[in-house]
């Protein structure tokens, strides 16, 4: 008999879950000796799949920082870039798993010119395929578990040495700051052919028998002579495309299965309607008489979206505040506590931004591009730009002209909340819903609140930013 | 019916949505409340008393004043808007789907009291484009201390029109009362006439609302302090 394995706790509602089509990230390790063209087949395979959503990740920019003695030590030649130890194994690991739970991780920056992490780091989210390259990219068995295909780059070591040499003559600064210090000390610093010759023969090519060569054995795919194999590029390519599919029609077929099961539930109290008075409705009738001026839409579409965003101020935090009155008496009032910001899912939620503007003038505004692919419904982040601390706002709404499938919300309040954003802090601001978009946005996201102008049950593609813009 | 003036202090409550706890409330004073079914108070949530707040506070900078009690004015004015007529008006929308909306009926204009009706003329500007907006001049007399006329320019067709009467502040209510017989004067029905106030005080919308029974007041707040023009 054996001990029986850790039990997870499980989600109670499981089946609520929305995964986005970046959790699960596909991350390819090209492993392979310094000049031996990872770099170069990193960029083939990144050319060749045309997609926005691949990334390379350099594992450069974990090398550990260096102590003063390391640090003298990396100036005359002697220290050993090669070696595993001088890479943070650790921080890689951690990032590549929030990455693969589809989080926000920040990617260290590493100076070459004073060996050491800086202070600032780069973001990154949401790729759908990362590269990692690196030349000891196979080495952790950690990352190995991580890895969907592990590739190894071959060349001769002559070849390698020669090329480090091609590097000193051609690559400009910023590359050179990429490659090894020796690089940079001969072309900055006149040092001679000697030093890398030396540091060749006492650590990349020891290193190379020692760590780099074995993980040969434990790849899945041998590419030699680099970029010119095309064969092995290709196969690489194509193995990565049918996956991508594959987690596509997931990603589709997740959306439409959560919907099934939220539209049999009723409306969340979260989800507040504007009252349906005659001047609402009026608006209303206005916004979709396809025989109103776009100048008249315009208007009367500012005017109730200036409502909406009113009303979604009512669900932020106020404290108590008494204040003097210019008649000295005194008027126990609220104030408003932190800041209210505002992210518009592009392109529809910048028609609400006028609106915005009248009521918080000086509102912080990010920026989300997420566009429905019409076949099957997926939606697909493309760009992102959200206010620095947005963690810390008391209040975040998330601006869109409609709600049609709530594929895009979803997906918005995800992103906010991969940043940090607590989901009762999130208000869903549009003008008008779907039933089974707003039913399937509760379902997973029961404490995000949607303020809504006017709620269809029957289904409504997109059309009121046309209507808006004229286009 | 409660309504004389004796000075009870205002309600002071927890302010905000239903679904939270009174311990999430945090607490303010809201305004009292009126039993005429012609007066009516815009809903006390915490927004709009943080906004009140702005504009009662005296640190608060005169360009913040206006923003935040335009941003009221115009809250009052869309209630306001609300109480006039609309009709059926069924129309087939964008995607195909017939939808039965209504349309509005009966042309409005504004009248402001000067000086202070003047301050809420951007925001009915904003809610009603290229609205008619006529003008009331009422002082007080120094002989009779009456408020009297001075000067008003009015729409020659305001009798056919739906009268959206301006005046933030409402206390004693003495100039509004000769406004809306002035507006009758011109042949106005008193049923046509709202009323559009920031606040107000509880005796003086009391009497209004009584002597004028089919008007309709839309206020933002009636409290107890305020007793005399501001």
């Amino acid at each position: 008999m054996e001990s029986i394995g850790p039990v997870y706790s499980a989600a109670t509602k499981s089946d609520r879950c929305y995964s986005p089509p970046w959790a699960d990230l596909s991350i390819i390790g090209i492993a392979g000796s310094s000049g031996s063209g990872k770099t170069s087949v990193a960029m083939e395979i990144v050319k060749s799949l045309n997609l926005p959503w691949v990334v390379i990740l350099v594992m450069d920019s974990f090398y550990k920082t260096l102590n003063p003695e390391q640090h003298a030590k990396a100036h005359a030649n002697e220290f050993d870039f090669d070696s595993p130890d001088s890479i943070d194994f650790d921080v890689l690991v951690q990032c590549l798993r929030d990455l693969k739970r589809g989080k926000k991780v920040d990617i260290p920056v590493y100076s070459f010119v004073e060996h050491q992490r800086q202070a600032h780091t780069t973001p990154l989210y949401s790729p759908h395929v990362l590269i990692l390259e690196g030349i000891l990219a196979l080495h952790d068995p950690r990352i190995m578990e991580l890895l969907d295909v592990k590739i190894f780059v071959e060349a001769d070591m002559d070849v390698c040495l020669g090329r480090r040499g091609e590097y000193l003559q051609f690559e400009d600064g910023q590359l050179s700051d990429r490659a090894y210090p020796v690089l940079r000390d001969v072309k900055e610093r006149g040092r001679d052919i000697d030093g890398i010759i030396k540091q060749w023969f006492n650590f990349v090519k020891p290193s190379y028998k020692k760590f780099v060569e074995p993980q040969r054995s434990v790849s899945d795919i041998i590419i030699p002579r680099g970029i010119e194999n095309k064969t092995a590029i290709g196969m690489v390519v194509q193995h990565i495309q049918r996956t991508l599919e594959e987690k596509s029609e997931k990603h589709s077929a997740t959306l439409q299965e959560l919907r099934r099961i939220a539209s049999e539930e009723q409306l969340s109290p979260n989800v507040v309607m504007m009252p349906q008075t005659p001047q609402s409705t009026g608006i209303n009738t206005i916004l979709q008489n396809p025989d109103t001026e776009q100048v008249d839409f315009v208007f009367y579409f500012d005017r109730l979206a200036a409502l909406l965003i009113e009303k979604a101020l009512d669900f932020t935090s106020y404290t108590p505040k008494e204040v003097e009155t210019p008649k000295n008496t005194f008027y126990n009032g609220l104030n408003q506590e932190g800041i209210v910001s505002a992210v518009a899912i592009l392109r529809g939620g910048s028609c609400l931004e006028t609106a915005l503007k009248r009521t918080i003038p000086d509102c912080v505004t990010g920026r989300v591009l997420i566009r429905t692919n019409e076949a099957n419904e997926e939606p697909q982040l493309h760009y992102l730009k959200l206010p620095p601390g947005i963690e810390q706002h008391s209040t975040v709404m998330l601006l869109d002209s409609q709600m049609s499938s709530g594929g895009a919300a979803l997906m918005a309040v995800r992103v906010l909340i991969d940043h940090g954003v607590a989901e009762e802090k999130i208000i869903f601001v549009t003008c008008a819903a779907v039933q089974s978009g707003v039913k399937r946005l509760g379902a997973v996201y029961p404490h995000v609140k949607v303020i809504v102008g006017r709620i269809e049950e029957e289904s409504e593609p997109r059309w009121m930013e046309n209507r808006y813009f004229g286009c | 019916m409660s309504g004389s003036a004796e000075p009870i202090p205002s309600p002071a409550q927890g302010v905000g949505p239903v679904y939270r706890s009174d311990k999430e409330k945090p607490t303010a004073t809201v305004s009292k409340s009126i039993s005429y079914e012609n007066v009516h108070v815009l809903p006390q949530t915490p927004q709009l008393i943080a906004l009140l707040t702005m504009i009662r506070d005296q640190n608060t900078g005169r360009a913040d004043f206006i923003f935040y009690s335009n941003r009221i004015i115009r809250l009052l004015v869309e209630e306001g808007l609300n109480h006039l007529p609309v009709v059926e008006h069924p129309v087939t929308t964008p995607v195909g789907r017939s939808y039965l909306g209504v349309k509005f009926e009966g042309k409005i204009c504004g009248v402001s009291i000067m000086r202070a009706g003047e301050a809420m003329e951007q925001g009915l500007r904003d809610c009603c484009r290229s609205v008619r907006i006529g003008k009331i001049l009422i002082q007080r007399d120094e002989e009779t201390c009456m408020p009297k006329l001075f000067y008003e320019k009015l729409p020659a067709d305001i009798f056919n029109r739906w009268v959206l009467l301006l005046d933030p502040m409402f206390a004693t209510g003495g100039s509004a009362t000769l406004a809306v017989e002035i507006l009758k004067a011109k042949g106005v029905p008193e049923e046509r006439i709202l009323f559009l106030n920031l606040i107000a005080s509880p005796s003086g919308v009391t009497d209004f609302a009584q002597r004028f029974p089919k008007l309709r007041v839309v206020t933002a707040f009636i409290d107890q302090g305020l007793d005399e023009k501001k």
